[in-house]
């Protein structure tokens, strides 16, 4: 039983919002998860490459959970569209330790972080705080920022 | 209140389960493909895919078996030169299979089973790779030197130094929990990019060594004492040094080396709610209380039908009164919503008939391979709606269907060439609505079933006397298959045997309120026609009367009523029939022999191939009928399907017309008078309606 501090926008207080992109159905569910535990809200998601593009034009999200490998279009090259369109956006790359190469590739194509399946939801937040910088902040009171 | 990580993991593991069904569904599918173009990369990129989310979910749920094994058989995928592309297509098949037992095991909690196969099947893929040469070399040596930089790097430090930049050494030691040290070294360049210019790493950049420390030589005009913890990375480092090797423009001098630890992470004060995220569309919802809700419409339909004549009465009672224009405009817009809400319920029992099609090319795959048959499936209507219940129930029939037109349908290819068909025999799966039922027909085109076999058998099995047999039509002949005693038990092979027989088909069908029909084309094949309701609980009925008492049909099933007298009617044979225009029409008598100038009702029904006149004594209208199933110790007979109650709180109950069809055909002639005539009576009814002198004479 993990319980996390919420995660709150430091510009708002408003929870971080987040898209989880992953083709599948029970990984993106269980990213979504574990971002309701960290105190965020699931923006977005998409199952391949391309919906997750036109997914972060249309909610903006605070962060990206991508995976790497899906049908239609891969992660790192959705990853390399999305933040040549939006240099500010921060993805994380989820994947297993396999696709090292990949994530290589991802980060030197803008990605922020990454995280090996199966996540740990204590990983994940460390990396979401870290990746969130100033922009995020952890709430310790009962409330806070909703 | 707060949200725990575990709160919904029951609820998660059995989505899993259930995602999981369906990745070896696409499994089994891409096998499929990779069988018919073997070594093809986008179907092999595409299992691996498969198999690779497997893996993840697996793991992440904590089946450590089954991902493992995803893994194994993933890094084979992962190689490439597959010799034989027919072994690995049988390998995705074995894999399948194996995924599925484990996945079993894990729901059940009971033992996981042995997973040998699979586990011998991917060492002979992977030696098999070994056997063709490396395409590169796996990995380098360890090499975890201190740093010995290049001309070119210390070129470089020079040069940052007289721009007015320091040049720092830091060296950098990974997290040991960090399972991917290449991306976490990149990791931490990207993070330092910002802050200066990196002018040489060790190992290099690009390098996929899988060292733990790395070594960065770092030029910055950022100040000192900031760099090194704003490079620790949370999960990726452990500890990050920092030593000032030039300072800018100045003489070089040693700064001490720094150590920056992680800091151990201190468990976190959860006392804040997390927000409530909307998450998923899709509900995973208990058929029962679907069910549930289903029951609780039809009892609303009774209540409306129960209002609509207290209505009736009271506009009897008082036609002018004007409450009853308001009445008669609330009740309108009461049943239209009632029904709405009726389909809206019925839709949410609905699937698509696909999720049973979808099984069957692997399951033909199988059984052709095993009869060494060329068979090819096809399917249409895939995206037709039936009720989950009916899918269900029709499962295990439909899939012997299947299976005996692999195995007996289809001739070898020899005999197909010979009786001038193409070598490889096709199966067709279809789906449709008609009217108000659902149709499911297997066809093949294969020798069709010879109808002087199926004599022979019947004889041979005593279903029927050489007397009663040389009697029957073909159509009747035909309809044998489905009697029990049928098939013998010589011909239970390993593939279509499993002793279900055609009568079980026919028995599965009969309890969903459905039929099964055969059309036979001789030496070009059968199609097996399963004909269901759209849903077990609502039907629009007819209802009538036969001997004062009420019964009703399914309204679908009358294709047309006629009034006769009882004088119309004529016997060929020991069968009641009337001449309806140019055609004959055999009667099935339900109650007793009425006086000649009696005038009765006979309700044309369409039963397949077949139209039979019932004889009712009067109509009483037509109704929704509500179905309440009645169980097996309340009703003897076989002829009532179930009974409704009416808005009145009249009982009435529904024939089951198919198996009263069947008791018609099965009658023999020199019965077929007695048999017939009475078959909803009593005992004691037909008896003494024998004393009755009916027409004929017959008792």
């Amino acid at each position: 039983m993990e319980q996390f501090a919420p995660v709150k926008r430091s510009k708002d207080g408003q929870p971080v919002r987040y898209l989880v992109v992953d083709d599948s159905v029970f990984a993106r569910k269980n990213l979504a998860r574990m971002i309701e535990t960290f105190g965020g809200q699931l923006a977005g998601e998409a199952g391949d490459g391309m919906t997750a593009i036109t997914e972060y034009e249309r909610t903006r999200p605070d962060i990206v959970l991508m995976d790497i490998t899906m049908p239609q279009m891969e992660g790192i090259e959705a990853a390399e569209k999305i933040v040549q369109q939006h240099p500010e956006a921060r993805i994380v790359m989820v994947s297993s330790v396999g696709y090292q190469e990949n994530i290589v590739a991802a980060l030197q194509r803008g990605a922020r972080h990454f995280v090996q399946k199966p996540v740990k939801p204590e990983v994940l937040y460390e990396v979401i705080k870290y990746v969130l910088g100033e922009e995020g902040s952890v709430a310790n009171a009962a409330g806070a920022g909703v | 209140m707060s949200h725990s990580y575990d709160d919904r993991a029951g609820e998660l593991r059995e989505f899993f389960f259930d995602t999981a069904q369906e990745l070896l569904q696409q499994l089994s599918d891409e096998g499929l493909k990779l069988e018919k173009q073997p070594g093809d990369a986008e179907t092999v990129r595409s299992i691996r895919r498969i198999v690779h989310t497997l893996k993840g979910d697996a793991a992440a749920c904590g089946c450590r078996e089954l991902s493992e094994l995803a893994h194994e058989f993933e890094d084979v995928l992962a190689g490439e030169g597959f010799s034989a592309g027919t072994s690995l297509a049988e390998a995705v098949f074995t894999a399948t299979d194996v995924f599925a037992a484990l996945l079993k095991a894990y729901r059940r909690k009971s033992k996981l089973p042995s997973v040998e196969p699979l586990r011998k099947l991917v060492q002979a893929l992977a030696r098999e790779q070994k056997s063709l040469p490396p395409k590169r070399a796996r990995k380098k040596a360890k090499t975890s030197l201190p740093a010995t930089w290049s001309e070119y790097e210390k070129l470089a430090m020079q040069q940052a130094a007289q721009q007015g930049r320091n040049v720092y050494h830091f060296t950098v030691r990974l997290d040991p929990h960090c399972a991917m040290p290449i991306a976490g070294r990149q990791l931490v360049l990207n993070a330092m990019a910002p802050l200066g210019e990196v002018l040489g790493t060790r190992p290099e950049t690009g390098s996929t060594d899988a060292a733990r420390k790395m070594e960065v030589l770092f030029a910055s005009d950022q100040p000192v004492g900031q760099l090194a913890t704003r490079f620790h990375i949370p999960t990726i480092t452990s500890e990050v040094q920092q030593e000032l090797l030039l300072e800018a423009a100045k003489p070089s001098r040693k700064e001490p080396a720094k150590a920056v630890e992680t800091p151990a992470m201190e468990p976190l004060e959860a006392s804040a709610p997390a927000v409530p995220v909307p998450s998923e569309n899709i509900l995973r919802v208990d058929a029962e209380r679907i069910d549930n809700v289903l029951n609780l419409v039809g009892e609303l339909i009774i209540g409306k039908s129960m209002l609509q004549q207290a209505m009736n009465e009271f506009s009897r009672r008082f036609p002018k009164d004007p409450a009853r224009a308001r009445f008669a405009d609330a009740m309108a817009f009461q049943s239209r919503v009632l029904s709405d809400l009726q389909r809206s319920v019925m839709k949410v029992r609905m699937v698509p008939v696909e999720q049973l099609f979808r099984r069957f090319p692997r399951l033909v795959r199988d059984v052709a391979k095993h009869c060494d048959k060329q068979v090819e499936l096809t399917l249409s209507g895939q995206d037709t709606d039936l009720d989950k219940s009916l899918l269900d129930a029709i499962t295990e029939p439909l899939t012997h269907l299947v299976r005996n037109a692999v195995s007996h349908g289809i001739e070898s290819a020899a005999e197909r060439e010979k009786a001038g068909k193409p070598a490889h025999g096709t199966i067709h799966l279809k789906a449709y609505h008609q009217g108000n039922q659902v149709v499911v027909e297997v066809s093949d085109d294969g020798h069709g079933v010879d109808v002087r076999k199926v004599r022979e058998r019947a004889l041979q099995n005593q279903l029927v006397s050489a007397e009663e047999a040389s009697g029957m039509s073909e159509a009747d002949l035909l309809s044998l298959v489905f009697r029990p005693g049928f098939s013998t038990a010589e011909e239970i092979t390993e593939i279509s045997g499993r002793g279900v027989g055609l009568d079980v088909v026919q028995s599965v069908l009969q309890r969903m309120k459905g039929s099964v029909e055969l059309e036979n084309h001789p030496g070009r094949g059968t199609t097996f026609r399963l004909k269901l309701p759209l849903t077990l609980a609502i039907i629009k009925a007819l209802l009538f009367r036969v001997e004062h008492k009420l019964y009703a049909i399914p309204l679908n099933a009358v294709a047309e009523i006629a009034r006769a007298r009882q004088s119309d009617l004529h016997r060929v044979d020991h069968y009641e029939v009337l001449q309806l225009r140019d055609q004959v029409l055999p009667l099935i008598r339900l109650g007793r022999t009425a006086a000649e100038d009696h005038k009765i009702f006979v309700l044309v029904i369409h039963m397949g191939e077949r139209k039979l006149g019932l004889i009712v004594d009067s109509l009483e209208g037509e109704e929704e009928l509500v179905i309440k199933a009645l169980d097996d110790q309340a009703v003897a007979t076989d002829l009532i399907s179930g009974a409704s109650i009416l808005g009145d709180g009249r009982v009435v109950l529904i024939l089951h017309l198919p198996a009263l069809v069947e008791r018609f055909a099965k009658a023999r002639p020199q019965e077929a008078g007695a048999m017939t005539s009475g078959l909803l009576l009593s005992h004691a009814e037909r008896h003494s309606a024998g004393a009755i002198p009916a027409v004929g004479g017959q008792a």
